[in-house]
């Protein structure tokens, strides 16, 4: 359960796409989502789904690996999806009781789905195939020029990349809390949700606490390895656009361009 | 009255690339009274192991029957398996969440439905059983030190009255007085109630002395499961597992090996001075 | 002048009630003079509470002195100046390997020092490597730390603080969580820095085992050092350390429990070995 969430999890294999220039990565990800919530034709639909499986192929991480992370989302799209299929007015498509879907209903609730897989898919191929640090140092470089009007850059995306990595180690210490409570009788399932929420306190307090402590030990840790924010630090691994990251920016500008043909000339 | 394990399996993840066997086929009968040292190095799936004794996993493969009943079964109640097979966590920071000792060990028996008095009670007796003070009742759990934060753990269990106590790695970062007092505790706890013990440790040393029946587990199977000194026999392949058997076991083989004529199976310091001085008396 | 160096040195912290209160004042290190020549291997032993950590943690300049003064490579630790330059200079590993991890993969957090350091690109590379080679972690430089052993974890947060070029490690209880076989890795990799790399380290435990290997040992019992020797000299006093409830290496217990019933065996065994020969002799 717990561990089926892959969103912001890394996945080492050596692709092509580990290997790209983060700032790459970044930039293509947020291309693919607006494209998602840009068009609305069937055809826009088969260039980002050619598109992303051509990545997904890159990537050579297990398909099955990022489906994973949809579970986690289910609830949230089978709300939309009910939403969208009962509240759509337009032409009646079946109708029974009191609720009606229409045409117009069934198909935003299908490009709804599609929007939501692919959005989380995309997404978790960027953290899969790049390692968080590696993330927040293309981040910080992207978003360099704001240094200008004082934003610590260097300092949230340090605090990004210490959050992103301790995911899993919080995520296996829910687990294990969660058992030691359950071993003294505690039941995080049954109820209504006024009590369920209850429940959960013999596991939020001792999970903050821990949580609270392995912040303190870490900033030790830090401050003992000489860290003292950005400034005069040097890169182990700077970045630098290479012949392939060129490219891959080339076929983003391609796929943009398609989906931007699609949505004029296939409308 | 036993715990019978019947060729128990478990698979993380069954099905996908992240597939693994935790446990392989394992089958061992524990009987009333028994006190058990469970043994194996991190990973070896010990941990596994007392998860499904009290229902926390649930095996892939194979049976296990608490006191003749099958806890698979649909209408088995796993909250008062939970409450007879009592299971102490590795780290108390993991259970503690109460503003005060007194309310953090009531939390057990709250839950298994009791009345406030019959709660307050059986926190009571369980914190006197663990040996803590009055004084510390209304402190907060957090403020304690290691080996104090232990036993308030080992009472929240307690409390539920449990038929068999499983401790899961209750020496781990302890220093040799903090060791030492949560050992003897088990050990008193287990002579003034008569209670079943699984000790999980990784250390020979530490359940040596107290056992009557070691558990090697590598690798998720079962690789020997007999009294201490038998066990010991075996130091050698313990070794290749990453296990090590007590100290004098080493001295006393090795005194073999240069013709001394002691016998092998010394556990504890005490028997190990005792059997050299009756070869030297003799000599 | 060694290189590090205390004296006098006195840690106070004041105990605070519920309310925030001034409770009490606690006496963590109690006047500690201490003196670490270059290439020392000194053990430093005590139970839970005793200030072994506390008295660790100003030799990097984590925590200042209330009284006295440290010395760490003829620098004053209270020196705000000097403040990055004794961190350079003292490297430190803690207990936990999961609380101490910064890099996604290996190879990153052995970066993290120099990184912080300002040492160019190229250089860094360099140093990472011939660190992750010195604790024998150079085939995992590609992993993921969270799926290694805790002997595996603290070996990287060793090559991690290697990586800066200390002049001395300071170790607080790095194995208090790790299984036997990791306890045993990581020692291993700690000799190996002091005897080839001739780095000094200071090793804080409570494993008795460990510190056999040290040239010194320190025991402190309640913010004090109340023994200090060689392991022999100090693991031949049974008697006081057991009246503080440390433990002593089972073959010199045995050795002592023999001695006491009339054997006639020498004074400091500390192995299996020495006591098998001084009694087969």
């Amino acid at each position: 359960m717990i561990r089926d969430i892959t969103l912001g999890q890394y996945y080492p294999t050596n692709s092509i796409l580990h290997k790209m220039d983060p700032r790459v990565k970044l930039v293509g990800t947020l291309i693919f989502i607006i494209s998602l919530f840009l068009f609305d034709s069937i055809y826009g639909y088969l260039a980002a789904t050619v598109f992303l499986a051509m990545v997904i192929k890159l990537s050579k991480v297990p398909f099955s690996f990022m489906v994973k992370g949809l579970k986690a989302i289910m609830i949230l799209m089978l709300i939309t999806v009910v939403f969208n299929l009962f509240l759509t007015p337009g032409e009646t498509l079946v109708s029974f009781w009191k609720l009606t879907i229409t045409k117009e209903g069934a198909r935003t609730a299908a490009f709804m789905v599609i929007r939501l897989t692919y959005l989380i898919i995309g997404s978790s191929i960027m953290t899969l195939t790049t390692t968080p640090n590696n993330l927040t140092d293309g981040m910080e470089k992207l978003l360099n020029p704001l240094r200008v009007i004082k934003v610590p850059v260097h300092e949230v995306a340090m605090m990004m990349s210490i959050a992103l990595s301790f995911i899993p180690i919080l995520l296996e210490e829910t687990d294990k809390i969660m058992k030691a409570q359950m071993a003294r009788g505690a039941d995080f399932e049954s109820g209504n949700l006024i009590k369920k929420a209850k429940s959960l306190i013999p596991l939020l307090v001792p999970l903050f606490i821990s949580a609270f402590r392995r912040a303190n030990d870490l900033a030790m840790a830090m401050e003992a390895r000489c860290y003292r924010g950005g400034e005069g630090r040097t890169k182990m691994k700077p970045l630098i656009y290479k012949k392939r990251d060129y490219m891959a920016y080339g076929s983003l500008v391609i796929y943009l361009a398609v989906i931007i043909c699609v949505n004029i000339v296939l409308r | 009255m036993s715990i019978i394990v019947d060729h128990v399996s478990y698979v993380y993840s069954e099905g996908n690339a992240y597939e693994s066997k935790a446990l392989n086929d394992i089958s061992f009968q524990i009987e009333d009274g028994e006190f058990i040292g469970l043994i194996g190095h991190t990973g070896s799936g010990k941990s596994t192991l007392v998860q499904h004794l009290n229902g926390l996993l649930r095996a892939t493969g194979g049976s296990i029957y608490y006191n003749g009943a099958d806890i698979y079964d649909l209408d088995y109640d796993m909250k008062t398996l939970r409450s007879k097979v009592g299971l102490v966590f590795q780290y108390p920071e993991h259970q503690l969440f109460e503003v005060d000792v007194f309310q953090d060990v009531c939390f057990g028996p709250k839950n298994l439905g009791l009345t406030k008095a019959e709660t307050e009670l059986s926190a009571y007796t369980a914190l006197k059983q663990v040996g803590i003070a009055d004084e510390y009742f209304y402190q907060s759990p957090f403020d304690l030190s290691g080996g104090e934060k232990r036993k308030v753990a080992i009472a929240g269990v307690l409390a539920m009255k449990p038929e068999v106590l499983i401790l899961d790695e209750p020496t781990a970062g302890l220093d040799p007085r903090g060791r030492d007092e949560i050992l003897d505790l088990i050990a008193r706890l287990r002579e003034e109630n008569g209670m079943t013990i699984i000790l999980v440790s990784h250390s020979m040393e530490d359940v040596a002395k107290y056992v009557g029946r070691i558990m090697v587990m590598n690798h998720g199977g079962l690789v020997y499961d007999d009294t201490p000194k038998e066990v010991f026999k075996y130091y050698h392949e313990l070794e290749a597992i990453g296990l090590e058997a007590p100290q004098t076991i080493y001295i006393m083989n090795q005194l073999r090996a240069k013709g001394l004529p002691v016998r092998a199976e010394a556990l504890t310091t005490e028997e190990a001075r005792d059997e050299i001085l009756r070869v030297y008396h003799r000599a | 002048m060694g290189i590090l160096q205390a004296k006098k040195l006195v840690f106070e912290y004041i105990r605070r009630d519920k309310d925030g209160n001034v409770d009490g004042v606690t006496r963590a290190v109690d006047e500690v003079d201490l003196d670490v020549e270059r290439g020392d291997f000194i053990a430093i032993l005590g139970h839970n509470g005793s200030g072994k950590s506390t008295l660790a943690k100003h030799m990097n300049a984590i925590l200042y002195p209330t009284e006295g003064t440290v010395w760490v490579d003829g620098m004053d630790t209270i020196d705000e100046e000097k403040l990055w330059e004794i961190r350079q200079t003292t490297g430190m590993v803690f207990q936990n390997p999961d609380n101490q991890i910064i890099g996604a993969m290996v190879e990153e957090d052995v970066g993290f020092g120099p990184e912080n350091m300002g040492v160019p690109t190229k250089e860094i590379w360099e140093r990472v490597d011939e660190s992750l080679k010195a604790v024998g972690m150079y085939e995992y430089r590609h992993h993921s730390p969270n799926k290694l052993s805790g002997g595996q974890k603290q070996r990287v947060a060793i090559a991690g603080v290697v990586a800066m070029h200390p002049k001395c490690i300071v170790l607080d209880e790095p194995t208090a969580m790790l299984d036997p076989s990791g306890r045993k890795e990581v020692i291993r990799a700690v000799r190996a820095l002091n005897d080839v790399e001739k780095i000094t380290v200071i090793l804080i435990t409570h494993y008795m085992e460990e510190a056999v290997y040290a040239n010194k040992v320190f025991v402190m019992d309640e913010g004090k050092i109340v023994m200090k020797g060689t392991p022999r000299e100090v693991f031949s006093r049974v008697e006081e350390l057991e009246e503080i409830r440390l433990d002593v290496p089972h073959a010199t217990k045995l050795a002592y429990e023999l001695q006491k019933a009339g054997l006639n065996l020498p004074d400091g065994i500390l192995t299996a070995e020495e006591l098998v020969e001084a009694l087969c002799r």
